[in-house]
């Protein structure tokens, strides 16, 4: 089933007169396709479009079409036959589109220029402004890599900084696809050094280069241990630094005192975090956690005898 | 449904069809669907006209003459309705299209999908092979993104509700004068009408929906004006130097003026400007990082240290 956009009626008819004029003789499926929308939508579209005409609405005025064969052909709709104007905001849908575009180029490219010409044309006829930076956090290069080693099945060489444990790995992996959360982009992939199937985040990946080799098995150690901990944590202070932390959304939920639970997969991140958070967030339980942060800033005060 | 859209089909080609402004009299004497009482076609007339004005489309209205018991006349113009697209070449519309497929299951999807639709009925050959494959992008776009682009093109007040530092929710009310996005964070610049200052907001950090107001053209964006990207709060800034274990503290290593390297602990300087951070980043690192000087600093940590083991006594 095809994905439903929010829309009217008579806001797809406008546009579907001077696609069908553009596309004579297109096939029923194919308008289902590219508008999006049921067969039995299109079919409902142009029995309404059949009835549409200037005033007089005979024959002579009213828009003609045939589609009884499965394709469709139009005439008699100059009027609307010319593509509709682009909205701001769909101006500014493409303006962005175009950004990313620009950034997904190496310098040199003579593409770029044309991308930046219609973009600064597009503005000054909208009063649309294309947005004043646009920095991902990963390097075009890298994302070539990674692209390069999707599509063609071969292995990555990473060097990967694992923040929690705040060190840098060299790992092969087979990279599968790169999805992303709310954040972050990650790349799904087999890591041969872990033996297991991992996410690694792409800002994190230091530097990659596509390897020779392919990999087809993916041997599992099946002793990869899942280190998953729930924890609870008193909040000292109504910092919005601490929601973000924990992923707590709503103010109204959050108050000095309160204990929050959270599920953390580390239990370095959650030391080192906790650490430098000042004691404005507290761990109540576990209660080896719980000491664990109190002997690891012990032993980082004798550092300083 | 399809009645209506009929009629609204059937108005829009009138109102582009005419060469002159045609009255209410005549839209409801000449055009399809228009049935009922007097009251009832003028009801439905009204709220044609805000339908079709949603969807983008700008009806022109006569000036009424007070000498001259004239009635109003509408009509809708070519080239507010058409686009102009004698000025992009059949590689620019490829282009656009391309930039418009980049929102696929992003926030303006639903409106990139309606763009796209307008650019496959320029029936120009594209040559599109030319267009690099590159991997998806992320697109962490707030959902009032099509909110704030329309304020700062109509020059719209903005209101929101928006979390501060403290945890506290206030409503803002903004000129915005530019947005971008960051290492996957959106934000959004202008000035804090209530404070009179230029602040910058993170998307993710606004509870709820953007307000935008009916009237346009509350404000100018000052000529002048640049957006602030380095989100500097005091721009003096202050030299640490470091203990740091070797082969530990990447964050800080990236942050380094200088690195000379120890046996067990590597000596850097490091630059900072606030120190609220630099004593956060110093704590994440534990038994990792010493801090050689300067003084508050150091004492700062060791504070922020003891009161650590205290309270997980």
């Amino acid at each position: 089933m095809v994905k439903q956009i929010q829309d009217s009626q008579v806001n797809r008819l406008l546009d579907l007169v001077p696609y069908l004029i553009a596309n004579q003789g297109i096939a029923l499926d194919q308008v289902a396709k590219d508008f999006q929308i049921s067969k039995a939508d299109v079919l409902d579209d142009l029995n309404t479009l059949w009835m549409c005409g200037l005033p007089g609405y005979t024959a002579l005025e009213l828009i003609d079409l045939s589609f009884e064969s499965g394709y469709v052909s139009i005439r008699n709709a100059e009027v609307l036959s010319k593509p509709r104007k682009l909205t701001t905001i769909e101006v500014g849908a493409i303006i962005i589109g175009l950004c990313i575009l620009r950034e997904s180029y190496s310098p040199s490219d003579v593409q770029i220029q044309v991308i930046e010409d219609l973009i600064a044309r597009l503005s000054k006829k909208s009063h649309v402004t294309a947005p004043v930076a646009l920095s991902g956090a990963v390097s075009n290069e890298l994302r070539t890599e990674v692209n390069s080693a999707i599509t063609t099945k071969r292995n990555l060489m990473i060097s990967y900084h694992s923040f929690s444990r705040d060190e840098v790995t060299n790992r092969e992996i087979t990279p599968f696809s790169i999805k992303h959360d709310e954040t972050y982009e990650y790349v799904e992939s087999f890591c041969h050094l872990a033996q297991d199937f991992r996410s690694f985040r792409l800002d994190r990946i230091l530097h990659g280069e596509v390897g020779a080799s392919a990999s087809n098995e993916f041997p599992r150690n099946e002793h990869a241990e899942d280190d998953r901990i729930e924890i609870h944590i008193k909040i000292q202070s109504n910092s919005r630094k601490i929601a973000e932390t924990f992923s707590v959304k709503v103010a109204e939920e959050f108050h000095q005192g309160d204990v929050i639970k959270s599920s953390v997969y580390n239990l370095e991140w959650i030391i080192r975090t906790i650490s430098s958070l000042r004691s404005s967030a507290i761990v109540i339980q576990p209660l080896d956690v719980r000491s664990q942060v109190q002997l690891r800033a012990k032993k980082a005060l004798d550092l300083y005898v | 449904m399809s009645r209506k859209s009929e009629r609204l089909v059937n108005l829009v080609i009138a109102l582009l069809a005419t060469k002159r402004y045609i009255t209410k009299s005549e839209i409801f004497r000449t055009i399809e669907g228009y049935e009922g009482s007097n009251e009832s076609m003028e009801r439905m007339f009204e709220r044609d006209k805000d339908e079709l004005r949603t969807l983008g489309i700008e009806i022109e209205v006569s000036g009424l003459d007070p000498l001259f018991d004239d009635e109003v006349g509408y009509r809708i113009r070519a080239e507010n309705f058409e686009m102009d697209k004698d000025g992009f070449s059949p590689n620019e519309i490829a282009y656009m299209s391309l930039a418009a497929q980049l929102w696929k299951d992003a926030s303006l999807s639903d409106v990139s999908q309606k763009a796209i639709r307008k650019l496959s009925a320029v029936s120009v050959p594209a040559d599109i092979s030319e267009i690099p494959a590159f991997a998806p992008v992320i697109l962490t776009a707030p959902t009032f993104l099509s909110e704030l682009i329309s304020a700062i093109a109509d020059r719209r007040v903005v209101q929101f509700k928006y979390l501060d530092a403290e945890m506290i929710v206030n409503v803002r009310k903004v000129h915005v004068y530019s947005y971008f996005s960051l290492k996957g964070f959106w934000y959004f610049s202008g000035l804090d009408v209530d404070k009179s200052e230029n602040r910058t907001f993170r998307s993710d950090r606004v509870m709820g929906d953007l307000t935008v107001s009916k009237k346009t053209d509350c404000y100018e964006i000052p000529v002048d004006y640049k957006t602030d990207l380095s989100f500097k709060e005091n721009s003096s800034l202050s030299e640490a130097h470091l203990h740091v274990r070797t082969g530990r503290g990447s964050q800080l290593r990236i942050l380094a003026s200088t690195i000379e390297t120890g046996e067990e602990f590597d000596i850097i300087k490091v630059s900072y400007s606030s120190e609220e951070e630099m004593i956060a980043l110093i704590l994440w690192h534990l038994d990792d990082v010493v801090v050689v000087s300067p003084e508050p600093l150091k004492r700062s940590v060791i504070d922020a240290l003891n009161q650590l083991v205290e309270v997980h006594g």
